[in-house]
């Protein structure tokens, strides 16, 4: 029973002398460094065209802090929808010690297997998000969409929905960044380097868990960074 | 009492008071194995479930408020769909398999004739957002049932809130299904000892246990696997089953291995509804069985049956079917509260 006392009086004692700051990770999008914006035109010098976006909407999950190499903590909520058509959901905010430092920020690209077998859930996992296969169970992970005229599909509209959580099409991804501004994280996404490796001219559509989403989704990953 | 007993002695409460509620909506008999589904992340109540019943018999689902789950999966079927050998969905339109029987649901660990869906919560996105099953999707299944005058009320009695997601939807159709428990055939009342199989049922049931039970087991009449069961394709269709979905070349013509329960209820057979009879299926495992198709064949050689033998088995498969279940009106039509 005393054992029980003192870590009672230690936990309340924590909580009433730690220090909370609200911080906050933001997402940018950016296209040749612009900030994209649904519907804007930008220049694609890949196929020297002219490009939009209709969509682009993705999940972080299992966001985690780490001072040298040390685990230091993590965020309670565990999956995150950020989509461009929501300004809201590019900022995510967090309450920490002031007490934890931290270096380094780990999360993954997409939806871990284990919730993809788990049944509905709600929130940002709900299925009316758009981002859930119907014919077949799973969450798309990654969906990019917008038209570029150079393209050839049907109305030059390209659209790209990666995911799968099934070996070998697996394509959860995780990334690792070193952290710069400790105050406010800012992870840049540039799509325009995404489409210097795939060229619109000839992918276009990825629309189920295979080879190419894997590949895409691995290159997507390594795109991402942090700005200062 | 410390922290901790406390603590234990909550949940220990708790679990009591949640799996009595649960106890007396899903019951399944001591023959039957622990379920796969979870209830832990969809716990029964009453007010879900019933919530479920009212949604799988709404026609509110579909693009033009004209097909219901129900429209494909009759009560009086066992749920499923007679009469039609591929589905009918939204203006008439022919899918491209025959309609699943729906029941014992709890037991199964993944969904549709080709193991496409994972989860039952998951399940019912596949005929709402099918072109040619409801067409529609599920947001704005959501902004019509906010607007419809009984389900804001419904939602809140059930889940505390009358803001509708998409989740409770789903959540409230598998609660529906789960309680779909066919456990009162003649069969089962042999199994709990309260009744005796006639001499030809017993003849029946030893060449069932001899050439069927492999695939088709006990006491849910299906292992919860696929196979290819000698089927020749139908090249109008050239569905190849589970490689649909997984593209690995051992997968090909594998289908999910359904349940015997409540045949005379669920004509046609088979995933295409190629079979009117059971006579006809017996046939074709008596000597229909195709094995140079590919070399994943599960059954190497046809059953030889004497025409006796077939009597006997179809005799044995007839005690599977469970009128109770078919007939019951918890599972029908809500009639008070849709017109
Ligand atoms: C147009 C007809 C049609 C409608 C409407 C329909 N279904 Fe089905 N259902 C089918 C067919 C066909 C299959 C088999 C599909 C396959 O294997 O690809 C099926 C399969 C299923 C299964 C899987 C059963 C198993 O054993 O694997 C469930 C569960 C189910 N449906 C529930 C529902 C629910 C819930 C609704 C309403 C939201 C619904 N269905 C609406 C035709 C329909
Ligand atoms: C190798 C596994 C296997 C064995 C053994 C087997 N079946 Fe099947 N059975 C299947 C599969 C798989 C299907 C579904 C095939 C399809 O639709 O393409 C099926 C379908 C059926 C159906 C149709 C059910 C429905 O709802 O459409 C009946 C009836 C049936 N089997 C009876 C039997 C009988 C009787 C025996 C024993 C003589 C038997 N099966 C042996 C695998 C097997």
């Amino acid at each position: 029973m005393k054992f029980y006392t003192i870590l009672v009086f230690l936990f309340l004692s924590l909580i009433s002398f730690a220090q909370q700051s609200n911080e906050t990770i933001q997402f940018k999008l950016s296209f040749n460094h612009n900030s994209i914006a649904v519907g804007n035109k930008y220049f694609n010098h890949t196929t020297s065209d002219s490009i939009s976006f209709d969509v682009i909407r993705f999940y972080i999950s299992n966001i985690q802090f780490f001072q040298e190499e040390a685990f230091a903590f993590s965020l309670e909520k565990k999956h995150h929808l950020i989509d461009l058509g929501n300004p809201e959901s590019l900022i995510i905010n967090f309450d920490k010690n002031t007490k934890q430092n931290y270096n380094l920020i780990k999360f993954d690209l997409g939806i871990d297997s284990l919730t993809n077998v788990s049944g509905a859930f709600g929130g940002d996992l709900d299925p009316t998000n758009g981002m859930y296969w119907t014919w077949q169970s799973g969450y798309i992970n990654f969906k990019l969409e917008g038209v570029t005229p150079s393209c050839p599909a049907r109305k030059n509209f390209f659209q790209f929905h990666l995911g799968g959580y099934q070996a070998p099409f697996s394509m959860v991804q995780s990334i690792e960044l070193v952290i710069l501004d400790k105050k406010n994280i800012i992870i840049q996404l540039p799509i325009e380097q995404l489409l210097e490796k795939i060229n619109l001219k000839e992918t276009y559509e990825i629309m189920s868990p295979n080879q190419s989403s894997v590949n895409m989704a691995k290159l997507i990953a390594s795109l991402f960074s942090i700005s200062t | 009492m410390s922290l901790k007993n406390f603590f234990f002695l909550f949940l220990t409460i708790s679990w009591f008071a949640f799996s009595s509620e649960q106890i007396s909506y899903f019951n399944p008999p001591n023959h039957f194995p622990k379920p796969a589904y979870d209830f832990n992340s969809n716990r029964l109540t009453k007010e879900i479930k019933e919530l479920g019943r009212v949604l799988f018999y709404d026609p509110v689902l579909s693009k033009d408020n004209t097909i219901s789950c129900a429209s494909c999966h009759s009560p009086y079927n066992a749920f499923a769909h007679t009469d039609h050998d591929l589905s009918h969905g939204i203006n008439d339109q022919i899918g491209t398999r025959n309609a699943p029987p729906l029941f014992n649901l709890a037991w199964q660990k993944t969904f549709m004739w080709d193991g496409a869906i994972n989860h039952l919560d998951m399940q019912a996105l596949a005929p709402i957002s099918h072109p040619k099953e409801m067409n529609e999707n599920l947001k704005n299944v959501v902004k019509k049932l906010q607007n419809k005058r009984i389900y804001p009320s419904l939602f809140y009695q059930a889940f505390k809130d009358s803001l509708i997601t998409g989740e409770h939807i789903l959540k409230a159709l598998a609660q529906f299904q789960l309680t779909l428990v066919s456990a009162t055939s003649k069969y089962d009342d042999v199994q709990k000892g309260i009744a005796q199989f006639s001499h030809q049922e017993k003849k029946g049931y030893l060449l069932f246990q001899k050439n069927c039970n492999s695939c088709h087991t006990e006491p849910l009449f299906s292992n919860q696997k696929f196979a290819n069961n000698g089927l020749p394709i139908d090249t109008t269709l050239n569905d190849f089953g589970k490689w649909m979905i997984t593209k690995q070349s051992s997968d090909s013509l594998k289908f999910k291995i359904p349940s015997l329960r409540n045949l005379t209820y669920t004509h046609p057979y088979m995933h295409d509804g190629r079979f009117q009879k059971l006579n006809q299926v017996l046939n074709h495992y008596n000597k229909g069985i195709i094995t140079s198709q590919n070399k994943f064949n599960d059954l190497e050689k046809s059953t030889v049956l004497t025409p006796n033998e077939k009597s006997d088995l179809i005799a044995f498969l007839l005690t599977l079917n469970d009128k109770k279940f078919v007939f019951d009106h918890k599972h029908q039509f809500p009639r008070e509260i849709l017109k």
